[in-house]
This record gives C-alpha cells, sequence and structure tokens, in this order.
C-alpha cells in the first residue's frame, strides 16, 4: 500500500513536472547572445537552445540534421537576419517540418528589423569580398542595439503567451535597469580611450566600435572573407606603425598565426575578443559579463 | 593637471601670437630672445597637440551616456507584432474636399517574386593516358563541360520549386525540376517531378557538390554519367524516437525508364525507391550518418532488377577551429541483382578527406565496382588522390590523380584530372 502511495506521488510529481515543461514556449536561437537574451526576458517560462556555439564563426555552420530535432518542436526562432545565416538555415528550415517558424509566420522573429545596421553598402558584388548587401549583420555588439534585441524579444514572447505578457515586461524591465548600470560602467571604463585606433581581424566589429568611440583603421583580412596575403600583411604593417595602432582584435575560432605576427612587428597587442555570449570557457555566462570581459582585455591592450 | 596647465597656456599663446610684429622687432641676436622664441616655438607645438586632442575627443565623445531604460525600437519593426489597440482613427473629410491620392508606382516591385538564379560553371581538364572505356576517343583535352542553371523559389505557402538545367557540349537537359512540399501535414515533405533518386549519398550529389572531379566506378558502373534519376514523386518523413538519433525515412516511385538502369516494358512497369538514414552527433566535434537503401524495378524485357546499398559518413569538425580543419570519411556500398549478368554485381568506395588549412583539403579514395560489358562482368578497381584550392567560397580548383585497372583492359589507366568550378548568383545552400 505504502509502496503504491510512493509510486503514485511520483508519478503524479512527474506528470505536474511535464506539465509546467510543456507550458515553457521553446524558443531556438542562430547564435547564443539571442539565447542568453531571451533568457534574461523570458526567464522560467521559456526553454531556450542556441544553433551556433559562441566560439563558433556563424557565417559557418554546418545544417546538422540534429538540429532539426531543435526546429521541428520550436515556438519560436529567433534569427539575426541580413543574410548571416544564408549558408546554412534556409536548408534547416526547409527540412524542419515546423510551418510555425517560417518567415513571415509568428514563430520566426528576425531581431535586424528594430535595430541600428550600420556598413549597408549602396552597391556590392563579389569582387569586394564576402560583403553582406544588406549591411553588417554583426550589430548585437552594442548595448544600445542589445536593448533594442530585448524589447523585440518581448514583444514577440507576450504575442505568443498573452498571460504571461507582465512578467515578461517585467523581466525587460530589469534587465534595461541591470545594462543600464553596467553600460555607465562600461562607458567610463573606455572613455580615456575614445579614438583610439584599432585593427581588427574581419569587419564584426563596426557597431562595437562605434559606441565605444574606436577608430578601426584596417582590417587582418584583405576583403571580408579573403584570408590575409602577405602584401596585404606588409600594407597592414606600415599603417600601423605609421598610425601607431596599440590593438588588433580578433575572435577566437580566426587563426592567430598572422595576427600576431603583425601585432610583434607594430608593437601592438593581439586582443582575442569574444564575439558571442558563450565564446570564452568562462566569464561570458551572458550578454553583461561578455562585454565585462571584452572591454577588461581590450583596456589592457589600449593602456599599454 | 597637465592638461590643465597646457589650457592655460593657450590664452597667453593667443595673446603672444596676435602681436608677431612685436617678436619681429626684438632684436635676433639676444640669447634671451633666442630662448623664448624656442619656448614659444615649444608652446605652440603644445597647443597643436591639444587642440587636436580637445578636436578628437568632440568628435568621439556622445553627447551624453545613453540611458537604455529609455531605449525604443523603431515603430516599424515592433508594427507586425504589436497587441495595442490602434489609435483612434480621424474623422473622415467632407466628401466635397476629397482631392486625388498620388500614388507612386514602383514599377520594379514585382522582381522580388523573382527567383534565386545561379550559374556554377564546370571546366574539366584531363591529362595522361586514354581512357576509351569513360571518355571514348574524341574526349578533348579540356571543355566547359557543364554548366548548371539553378532557379529556386517559393511557388506559394505550401511549395518551393527547384530547377537545376544542365547544359554541356550535349546540349541543355533538365537535370532535375521539382516542387518540394515542405508544409505537408503529419511532419510529411515531398518531391514531385524530375530528380535523383535518394539512394545512398553519391547519386544524390551534383557534380559542384562531389568532393572529386569524377564519379566512385560503382556510381559510373551503375548508373552512368547521369546517375539515378527519373520523373517521379518522393515523400520522407522523419521518425521521432527517445535516442536523440534523426531518423528520415523516404520512399520514392519513378516513371520506370532511367537511361539504362530501368527500362519499362508497359505503362505500369514503374521503378521504386525506399532509403533510410540515421544521423547521430557523437559530441559537438563529430558526427556520424548510416544509410541504406533499395530500388527495385523492371529492366526492359530481361525481367526485373533491383539494387540495395549501404552508405556511412563520418564528419570530425572541431566547431572553433572549423574554418581551418576538418576530415570527411566516407563509405558506400552496393550489390545490383541485375538479370543480363549471372551473378550480382558489386561495387564500393571509401575515401577521406581532410581540411589542410582555410582553403585546402587533400583526399584519397579507393574503388572497386563490377562492369557489365556484352554480358560479361569485368572487375574495375581504383585509386585517387585530390587536392582542393579554393581561392573563395565561390569558385574551386581541383586536381586530381587516378589510377584505374579496367577489368577488360590489360594495362592499368593513369590519369590527371583538374577541374575548375566558378558560381555567380544565389545559388542555396544543399542538405547536409
Amino acid at each position: 500500500m505504502k509502496r503504491i502511495f510512493i509510486i503514485g506521488a511520483l508519478a503524479s510529481l512527474l506528470i505536474g513536472a511535464n506539465a509546467q515543461a510543456a507550458e515553457k514556449l521553446k524558443v531556438v536561437t542562430s547564435i547564443q547572445d539571442f539565447a542568453s537574451l531571451t533568457k534574461e526576458v523570458g526567464g522560467d517560462r521559456v526553454d531556450v537552445m542556441s544553433i551556433a556555439k559562441g566560439y563558433q564563426d556563424p557565417h559557418f555552420v554546418e545544417p546538422k540534421p540534429s538540429y532539426l530535432l531543435l526546429l521541428r518542436n520550436a515556438d519560436l526562432l529567433e534569427v539575426v537576419g541580413l543574410e548571416l545565416e544564408i549558408g546554412w538555415l534556409p536548408p534547416l528550415l526547409d527540412q524542419s517540418r515546423n510551418n510555425r517558424i517560417r518567415p513571415g509566420q509568428p514563430g520566426y522573429l528576425d531581431l535586424s528589423n528594430g535595430v541600428t545596421i550600420l556598413d549597408k553598402p549602396s552597391n556590392v558584388n563579389r569582387s569586394m569580398g564576402d560583403v553582406h548587401p544588406l549591411g553588417n549583420p554583426h550589430y548585437w555588439l552594442d548595448p544600445v542595439n542589445a536593448v533594442r534585441i530585448a524589447i523585440q524579444i518581448q514583444q514577440k514572447l507576450s504575442q505568443l503567451r498573452p498571460a504571461d505578457a507582465p512578467y515578461f515586461a517585467q523581466r525587460l524591465n530589469d534587465f534595461k535597469i541591470r545594462i543600464n548600470e553596467a553600460n555607465k560602467r562600461w562607458l567610463a571604463t573606455m572613455a580615456p580611450f575614445r579614438g583610439a585606433k584599432v585593427v581588427t581581424y574581419h569587419n564584426s566589429w563596426p557597431n562595437f566600435a562605434k559606441y565605444f568611440g574606436l577608430d578601426v583603421v584596417g582590417y587582418v583580412e584583405p576583403k571580408p572573407g579573403v584570408p590575409p596575403s602577405p602584401s596585404h600583411t606588409f600594407d597592414l604593417i606600415q599603417m600601423m606603425k605609421a598610425n601607431k595602432v596599440k590593438a588588433i582584435l580578433m575572435e577566437p575560432y580566426f587563426d592567430a598565426k598572422t595576427p600576431q605576427s603583425i601585432a610583434e612587428r607594430t608593437d601592438s597587442t593581439l586582443v582575442v575578443m569574444y564575439p558571442s555570449v558563450g565564446g570564452a570557457k568562462s566569464g561570458t555566462d551572458d550578454y553583461i559579463s561578455l562585454f565585462d570581459l571584452n572591454l577588461s582585455n581590450l583596456v589592457k591592450a589600449l593602456r599599454k | 593637471m597637465a592638461i590643465g596647465h597646457r589650457l592655460l597656456c593657450i590664452p597667453i599663446l593667443i595673446t603672444l601670437t596676435a602681436f608677431p610684429a612685436f617678436a619681429q622687432q626684438a632684436p635676433p641676436a639676444d640669447p634671451k630672445i633666442d630662448q623664448l622664441e624656442k619656448k614659444l616655438d615649444e608652446l605652440l607645438r603644445q597647443a597643436a597637440e591639444i587642440r587636436q586632442q580637445l578636436d578628437s575627443m568632440k568628435g568621439a565623445q556622445p553627447e551624453t551616456v545613453p540611458d537604455l531604460t529609455k531605449i525604443d525600437v523603431p515603430a516599424a519593426a515592433t508594427a507586425a507584432t504589436s497587441t495595442e489597440t490602434p489609435a483612434k482613427e480621424t474623422p473622415p473629410p467632407a466628401l466635397t474636399d476629397v482631392q486625388t491620392v498620388e500614388n507612386v508606382s514602383n514599377p520594379g516591385a514585382s522582381k522580388v517574386f523573382n527567383p534565386d538564379i545561379s550559374v556554377i560553371g564546370n571546366f574539366f581538364g584531363k591529362a595522361g593516358q586514354r581512357n576509351s572505356i569513360e571518355y571514348g576517343e574524341e574526349r578533348p583535352a579540356m571543355q566547359l563541360e557543364e554548366a548548371e542553371v539553378a532557379f529556386e523559389a517559393f511557388v506559394d505557402p505550401y511549395a518551393k520549386a527547384k530547377f537545376f538545367l544542365a547544359a554541356g557540349p550535349n546540349g541543355l537537359e533538365v537535370e532535375e525540376g521539382y516542387a518540394n512540399f515542405v508544409a505537408l501535414p503529419k511532419d510529411f515533405t515531398a518531391k514531385v517531378g524530375k530528380m535523383k533518386a535518394t539512394f545512398g549519398k553519391a547519386n544524390t550529389w551534383h557534380t559542384h557538390v562531389r568532393p572529386w572531379v569524377d564519379q566512385p566506378l560503382v556510381i559510373h558502373n551503375f548508373f552512368g554519367d547521369e546517375q539515378l534519376a527519373d520523373n517521379g514523386i518522393s515523400v520522407s518523413r522523419d521518425i521521432a524516437n527517445p535516442f536523440n538519433v534523426f531518423i528520415e525515412a523516404t520512399g520514392e516511385v519513378f516513371s520506370g525508364s532511367a537511361g539504362g538502369i530501368f527500362e519499362r516494358v508497359s505503362d505500369n512497369d514503374l521503378f521504386y525507391n525506399g532509403h533510410l538514414k540515421l544521423f547521430r552527433e557523437l559530441n559537438e566535434n563529430q558526427n556520424v550518418e548510416l544509410g541504406t537503401s533499395y530500388a527495385r524495378g523492371t529492366l526492359g524485357n530481361a525481367g526485373s532488377s533491383s539494387y540495395g546499398g549501404i552508405d556511412v559518413t563520418y564528419r570530425w569538425k572541431p566547431l572553433q577551429q572549423g574554418l581551418y580543419r576538418g576530415f570527411i570519411g566516407r563509405f558506400e556500398a552496393m550489390v545490383n541483382d541485375n538479370p543480363l549478368a549471372t551473378n550480382n554485381l558489386k561495387g564500393f568506395y571509401a575515401s577521406g578527406d581532410y581540411q589542410l588549412g582555410q582553403r585546402w583539403f587533400a583526399g584519397a579514395r579507393i574503388d572497386a565496382a563490377d562492369r557489365l560489358t556484352d554480358g560479361a562482368t569485368a572487375k574495375d578497381r581504383g585509386l585517387s588522390a585530390t587536392l582542393t584550392f579554393w581561392p573563395s567560397e565561390f569558385s574551386q580548383l581541383r586536381g586530381q590523380l587516378r589510377r584505374t585497372k579496367y577489368g577488360s583492359l590489360d594495362k592499368p589507366v593513369n590519369e590527371l584530372l583538374f577541374q575548375l568550378q566558378f558560381a555567380i548568383g544565389a545559388h542555396g545552400a544543399h542538405t547536409f
């Protein structure tokens, strides 16, 4: 009798837990930053998974069938847009067998719609390298855009779960207050270095640079997506010496060999900058800690 | 402090520089004047530096620290998702006051419905010994072997259309052209039209997706250069399971006329194909895919012919170094119960491709396949090594050294194949 009671209690617990889990919105994001911001807004009312990892180049994700298992049951898909995911998301969506998350459906959220986009080319062709014709897709690396992304997520979650709208609004407000405090700290940290000249490996940091007043004077890549060539590297070294560039910013997924060599020959410092939440093994667990770590590393290099 | 001191100097300098005549009238020989002039030069230099710093600070510093709690998104971004009640409309004007409205039409707006269009050129070259079995006697040393023209767009909310036209020295043909229904109920998807049969891996690849210049012997001997393709219907469904394995079952029926592989005698002589695919991630860097296929149909008056196959693909790609390193191992084996052969025909290939750097890949392949020739069975064997260079994502240069021992020839054939593939336009990404 006692056993039956225990089994019954466990079963009801499990059923209860399942029912609660079933109520959660299943959100899939293309990058981990959006997953982090969705957790900030959605709290315990959402289950969030990201396809690309923070330490992975989001341009080149393999469209593995295992991602179909995520997409098949998703209520919401959040994407960077601006053709960042064009090489891997369309075939996944075609095979996902989930009509709720297709473009144009309520479960599809292109977060580029409500943010500031830079580098929109007026004329583009592939002789210019792998240029994004709709503008630079690395817009999440700007705290103002992060808030705009969070607002769009809050609106979308509220649309899909109207009953939880006050909860999402409260959490968005909490996040805004926390990021606003962090932002004051970040701007104060970077204030002495406004106008500092830097070089980046790829053109991934225009929003970040503009926000913190950094002057990006060159790139390690001769053209977007093209590996560094000896002649370009030579020209870059001369330019960096002339401009007294102090730092080269590079994502962790690029090969450090050439930029490290450039740094040594120009008396500058190679700074590994994490472009996404989860980019480092520790210290990039959410959006705010990502900026804390990046700015701490960058300031160390600029002070030298 | 230092900047404050320098700032104090600026008015003094301005005052001094406002009276250049005074400075010019002083006797040049006086050492004190010399010293003063040097100091003045130094102060002017410092003033210029300060002005430069001030200018750069003015240009870079935001006017105020933004209050992130007050940030909002543009109205256009939220319009589709807003749940707020629309603002009360203004009352319409009296109809006696109505004027015409000027709508500027955009004549190019309908172009957004144009499909994604791409062209992929495949320039092929060959050196070494003559290969009459694969290429015949009159093959040029080099030629634009194929231009694949692809069109892709949504037809309606239910289907996408994909057309792949292959233009070559022998003319233009529809390589594939089908409607892909991606939004069917019960987790089904379907393709209707002309398409490659989902038999194994290599049979489904277009030329620019292959990791080699040529086809493996087993594909060439069993299915020919055109691969196993026909007009038909393909239906797929993934099978949910608790093992975190992606399982997809595909069933296909074709008209029964596939270039000597199947030849219908009556209208009801269709050919059927089934494929089961299992995919599992071993960890985030490694995954394995297993597939099994079976196709059966009529081969003219000779009777029915059937093909069975298995395919295994192992991939290693470390996520963080994925731009520079990776490995893919492939194995595919087939057997053909052919009414024209006394025994079952068998064949396989095994290959490995390693990524050496961001743009360099090296590979090797071992081949074996039976070949039906004038009622007899020849056993062909081959070895290949490839080196591939990607100038960019949109072009690819490849060389392949190949040694083939054909069962019907006395001596092996050694060849160097080379290929340049180049793509323009928007070509949709292919299935993994």
